[in-house]
C-alpha cells in the first residue's frame, strides 16, 4: 500500500484538474491523484476492450499501446485484466505515458495481479479515482469509473467487446460527452468483435492502422484548438489544406522513423525459420486452433506429419511466434517477447 | 479327546497359519470358542453345530473348548468354519485319526451343510504350500483360484456330507473319486486371453492427439490427464489404455488375484485375474474407499487397480481430501493403513489417468462458446491439489467432436497395433533398468535423470531454451525429460532426440500454461 502523501487531492477549482474533464456533464467533484498527469496539451487516447481477450485483441493493444506511447500519445484506461492493462503497459513500455482510472481507491491495487502496472503508473503515469482512499473496489462503481475514462481522452478506441459488454458502457459515455470513438474490426464469427462490428455498423470510426488513428487525432486536436479561438469556416478549411500539405512534405526522417507504422499482423515470418516453420506459423490463427485444425490447414498435408507439425509448433513457440494456450492448442503470439 | 487341524488367515493380502485346536472333555454341556475370534467368527459355533446336526451328527453333551492359534491375532472372516467342523469329526472319533493331518481346510458353512465360497483362498493356498502343507481342502466354487498354486493338492468340497465321506474313505482311489484333485492345469486354460473384453483402440475417432498421449503413457507407465470438453471421449480412451498395455505376467496375475481375492470380490468360477484391472470410481467415493480401510482394513479401489488403469473422472470434482490420499500411494507404490484391527499395506501400484474440463463451462480455449473469465478457471484448475498434478507427466488435450468427422475419417490403428510398440518399448526399459530399482522411465529419480535421460549438446540446448521461454519449473524440466526418454524408446532410439524433447514438451501439464 503507498503512502498518503504521494496522493493528491484536486477539485475543479483547482490548476491541476484535467481540462476535458471539466466539461463532461457528472463531473467527478473531486479527484485522487497518484503519480503526475500529463498536461492538457497532450494528446490523449482511451483503449478499452474485454478482459478476457483473445490473442488478436492482445495482439492490437500491445500494437497500438506501443505506437501511442512511442508518438507521445497518453494512453487512458482502467488497468483492467486483458486489453486495457495490456495497452497502458506497452505504452509504458515504449516510454509513453498513461492514466489508470480506477473503481477504487487510488491506493488498492485492482485487479491484483496487475500490481506492476500500477506501481510503474505511480512512477511513469498516473492512476486517478474519484474514490477515497480505501475505498474497496465495488461492481457500481466501475460503470462510473467508465465516464471519467472517457471524459480524460479526445478518443476513445475499442479493441474487442462482446456484444454485451461493459467496454460499450465507455463508448456511450465517450458519445454522450462528444467524444470521437474508433472501433478495431473483427471478424463476423467472432463473438469476442460483435461488440465491436456492431458499433461499426452503428457508424463509428474504423481503426485500420495505428499510423491513422494519430493523424486523426492531430487533425481533431487542431480543429477543436481553432475553433476555440472562433475562427471562420473559410480560414479554418485553407488554414487545414496547409497544414496537411505541410505535414506530409515536412516530415523529418527522425519523425518518419518515429512514427513508422506497426505492420498490423502480416510480417513475414523471419528468413532464418525453415520452409516448414512457416508454413505451420501460416496455419496458425489469432484465435486457437487445435493441432488437427493446423493440420486442416497446412498447404500439402502429405508432406508433413501431425508430429512434425507439433515439433515444428513447439519451436514457435520457442521463438515466442506462437502459444500453446492448452495442450494441443496453439495460436500465434499476440505479444512481442 | 483332542484334535488339531489347519485353516490359514488373512492379514492384509498376506496368509498366515491358524491351527485349530479342539477338546472334548467332561463337564457343563457347552461349546467354546476362543484365540480371539471377531463376531462374524465367532457365529461359526452355531453353523458348524447346526451343519454337524443337519448330517445326523449330534455335539456330545460335553464341555468343548475350540482355539483358535495364534490366539493373539484377531481372526475375521467365515472362513474357518470348515476347519472347526473337520476338527470336531476328528475329536469326536466320528473319523479316523490322523486323517486331517497334513491338510489345510478353508471354507464357510451353511446350516444344510453347503460348503460357500470365502475370499482370499489363493493367498492362503499359497502360504499352506510354502509351509509344506500337502493338501488344501477349499469351497468347491474356489477350488480353480486354489488350483493355480503349484506344489500343493487342491480339492474343491461343495458340502459337509461329502467332506465326512472323503475323510472316512480309506485308499487314496476312494478319496480322489469322491474329491478329485483339481489339476492345476484346470487352473491355467482358466485364463482367458488379455484383450478379450478391453473394448478396441480403432474404434475411436480422430483425437490422434490422445490416443498418442496415451500409448507414450502406457509405454513408460506415466499418469496421464486428459482435458477436453463433455463428450469428445475422454472416458473411451480410458477404458480402451490396459488394451495397449503388456498382458500381465503371472507373477503380476498372482499379486493383483491376491487383491481381489482378499476383497472378496472373486467372480464365482473365477480362478484368477489375468486382465490388467479398469478402476473407475465415482467422484463421491470416500476416502476409505478409495484407499482401504475399515475396521479390518480391506483393499480401496487404488489396490483393485494395481497393475492397472486407475480412471479418475471430472477429477475436480473429487473431494481435495481423497485426492490428497493419494500421494503415498503414488510414491511408495503401496498403501499402509492403520486400524484397529491391525496395520496392514496393501501394494497399489496403478497408472493414473484422469479426465477433466478445461474450465467449468468445458469449452475453454473455444472463446466463441467459453465465457469463463481468467479466476473462474484459475478457480477451477485450483480444485486439484498441486502435489497430485505434479505427479502427472502427460497432459493432452481433446477436441469436440461433430458428427461429420465421425462419419468421414477411416478407422484408427488397433489396440494390437499400439500395444506392440509399447511391448517394445517397455523391453528397452527393463533392459535399461536392470539392476536398478527402477521399472520405468516414469520412475526416474531426479538424481539418476542424468544417467538415464542423457542429452547431447545440441539436445541440452535446446532444453535450456525450453525452460526459459515457456518459463518451465525444474519439475516439469524433468518429466519433460523422462517422457522424451519414453518416446525416443517407443521409436527405438538410442538417444534422445530434438524432436522427442519438443513433443513432450507440448505435453507438458496443463496448470503451467494456463492463463
Amino acid at each position: 500500500m503507498m503512502s498518503e502523501e504521494t496522493i493528491s487531492f484536486i477539485t475543479p477549482f483547482d490548476s491541476g484538474y484535467p481540462e476535458r474533464l471539466k466539461n463532461i456533464p457528472d463531473a467527478p467533484a473531486g479527484l485522487y491523484i497518484g503519480g503526475r498527469l500529463p498536461e492538457d496539451t497532450e494528446i490523449a487516447v482511451a483503449v478499452v476492450g474485454a478482459r478476457e481477450c483473445s490473442e488478436y485483441g492482445r495482439y492490437v493493444a500491445q500494437k497500438l499501446g506501443a505506437f501511442l506511447g512511442e508518438n507521445k500519445v497518453t494512453v487512458v484506461s482502467g488497468m483492467a485484466r486483458g486489453i486495457d492493462g495490456i495497452s497502458q503497459w506497452a505504452a509504458l513500455e515504449a516510454g509513453g505515458t498513461s492514466i489508470g482510472v480506477l473503481g477504487c481507491g487510488p491506493d488498492i491495487c485492482y485487479p491484483a495481479q496487475n500490481r506492476k502496472l500500477y506501481d510503474r503508473l505511480l512512477r511513469q503515469g498516473a492512476v486517478l479515482s474519484e474514490y477515497a482512499l480505501g475505498t474497496p473496489p465495488k461492481p457500481a462503481h466501475f460503470p462510473a469509473r467508465n465516464r471519467i475514462v472517457s471524459g480524460l481522452s479526445d478518443a476513445v478506441v475499442v479493441v474487442e467487446a462482446r456484444e454485451k459488454s461493459g467496454t460499450l458502457i465507455t463508448v456511450d459515455m465517450a458519445l454522450e460527452q462528444g467524444r470521437e470513438v474508433f472501433v478495431v474490426p473483427g471478424r463476423i464469427t467472432d463473438s469476442l468483435s460483435d461488440g465491436c462490428n456492431r458499433l461499426i455498423r452503428q457508424g463509428a470510426g474504423i481503426l485500420l492502422s495505428p499510423r491513422e488513428l494519430l493523424t486523426e487525432l492531430q487533425e481533431l486536436k487542431h480543429r477543436t484548438k481553432e475553433r476555440d479561438r472562433g475562427e471562420t469556416e473559410t480560414e479554418k478549411k485553407k488554414k487545414r489544406a496547409c497544414k496537411v500539405e505541410k505535414r506530409q512534405t515536412d516530415v523529418s526522417p527522425e519523425e518518419k522513423a518515429l512514427q513508422k507504422e506497426p505492420d498490423m499482423g502480416k510480417e513475414i515470418i523471419s528468413e532464418r525459420f525453415s520452409r516448414e516453420m512457416s508454413a505451420v506459423y501460416q496455419a496458425l490463427d489469432f484465435y486457437p486452433r487445435s493441432l488437427a485444425q493446423i493440420m486442416a490447414f497446412m498447404p500439402d498435408r502429405s508432406a508433413i506429419s501431425q508430429r512434425q507439425v507439433l515439433s515444428q509448433l513447439m519451436r514457435l513457440c520457442m521463438e515466442g511466434k506462437a502459444v500453446q494456450v492448452s495442450s494441443g492448442y496453439f495460436c500465434r503470439s499476440g505479444q512481442d517477447r | 479327546m483332542y484334535s488339531m487341524v489347519f485353516t490359514g488367515a488373512l492379514q492384509g493380502v498376506y496368509a498366515y497359519l491358524v491351527s485349530v485346536e479342539t477338546d472334548i472333555s467332561s463337564g457343563l454341556p457347552t461349546l467354546n470358542l476362543v484365540g480371539s475370534p471377531s463376531q462374524e467368527t465367532r457365529e461359526a459355533k452355531e453353523r458348524v453345530r447346526v451343519a454337524l446336526h443337519n448330517i445326523g451328527l449330534r455335539l456330545p453333551p460335553a464341555h468343548i473348548t475350540v482355539n483358535l492359534s495364534p490366539a493373539n491375532r484377531r481372526k475375521d472372516g467365515t472362513a474357518f468354519d470348515l476347519a472347526i467342523a473337520a476338527g470336531l469329526l476328528e475329536a469326536m472319533d466320528k473319523i479316523p485319526r490322523g486323517a486331517v493331518e497334513n491338510t489345510l481346510f478353508l471354507g464357510e458353512l451353511g446350516l444344510d451343510g453347503e460348503v460357500k465360497g470365502v475370499p482370499g483362498v489363493l493367498p492362503i493356498v499359497r502360504e499352506a504350500a510354502l509351509q509344506g502343507i500337502g493338501q488344501c481342502i477349499v469351497p468347491y466354487v474356489n477350488g480353480r483360484e486354489g488350483a493355480l498354486v503349484p506344489d500343493i493338492n487342491v480339492r474343491g468340497v461343495p458340502d459337509l456330507k461329502t467332506l465326512l465321506d472323503f475323510l472316512l474313505a480309506e485308499t487314496s482311489k476312494e478319496k480322489d473319486e469322491i474329491l478329485p484333485v483339481i489339476s492345476s492345469e484346470a487352473g491355467k486354460a482358466f485364463l482367458c486371453p488379455p484383450d478379450a473384453k478391453i473394448p478396441d483402440f480403432s474404434e475411436v475417432v480422430g483425437q490422434e492427439t490422445a490416443k498418442r498421449g496415451a500409448e507414450i503413457a502406457a509405454a513408460g507407465f506415466h499418469h496421464l490427464l486428459m482435458v477436453g470438453p463433455p463428450g469428445a471421449g475422454k472416458s473411451m480412451i480410458a477404458r480402451r489404455i490396459c488394451g495397449i498395455m503388456p498382458p500381465l505376467t503371472m507373477e503380476e496375475s498372482l499379486e493383483l488375484t491376491s487383491i481381489v481375492s482378499v476383497s472378496g470380490l472373486m467372480k464365482e468360477g473365477e480362478a484368477m485375474i489375468t486382465g490388467r484391472p479398469f478402476q473407475a470410481p465415482h467422484h463421491t467415493i470416500t476416502q476409505t474407499a478409495f484407499i482401504g480401510g475399515s475396521m479390518v482394513p480391506r483393499p480401496g479401489m487404488i489396490s483393485l487397480a494395481h497393475r492397472g488403469v486407475l480412471f479418475l473422472d471430472e477429477l475436480t470434482e473429487f473431494q481435495r481430501a481423497v485426492l490428497d490420499s493419494l500421494r503415498q500411494p503414488l510414491e511408495e507404490h503401496q498403501v499402509q493403513i492403520a486400524r484397529v484391527g491391525g496395520t496392514v499395506t496393501y501394494p497399489s501400484d496403478f497408472m493414473m489417468v484422469c479426465a477433466m474440463n478445461p474450465c467449468p463451462c468445458g469449452y475453454y480455449p473455444d472463446r466463441d462458446r467459453c465465457r469463463c473469465t481468467q479466476p473462474q478457471i484459475r478457480r477451477y484448475m485450483g480444485k486439484v491439489s498441486g502435489p497430485i498434478l505434479d505427479r502427472i507427466d502427460l497432459c493432452v488435450a481433446l477436441e469436440a467432436v461433430d458428427i461429420a468427422s465421425l462419419k468421414e475419417k477411416e478407422k484408427g490403428e488397433s489396440s494390437r497395433a499400439v500395444r506392440e510398440r509399447v511391448m517394445r518399448a517397455r523391453k528397452r526399459q527393463e533392459e535399461r533398468f536392470l539392476g536398478t530399482p527402477y521399472r520405468f522411465n516414469a520412475d526416474i529419480d531426479v538424481a539418476d535423470m542424468e544417467r538415464f535421460c542423457h542429452l547431447g549438446k545440441k539436445e541440452h540446448r535446446c532444453m535450456e531454451e525450453l525452460y526459459h521461454s515457456l518459463g518451465l519449473s525444474l519439475r516439469s524440466y524433468h518429466r519433460i525429460l523422462k517422457v522424451a526418454r519414453t518416446i525416443a524408446d517407443l521409436e527405438a532410439a538410442e538417444k534422445i532426440e530434438m524432436e522427442h524433447l519438443l513433443e513432450a514438451a507440448s505435453y507438458r501439464p496443463a496448470q503451467e500454461y494456463w492463463m
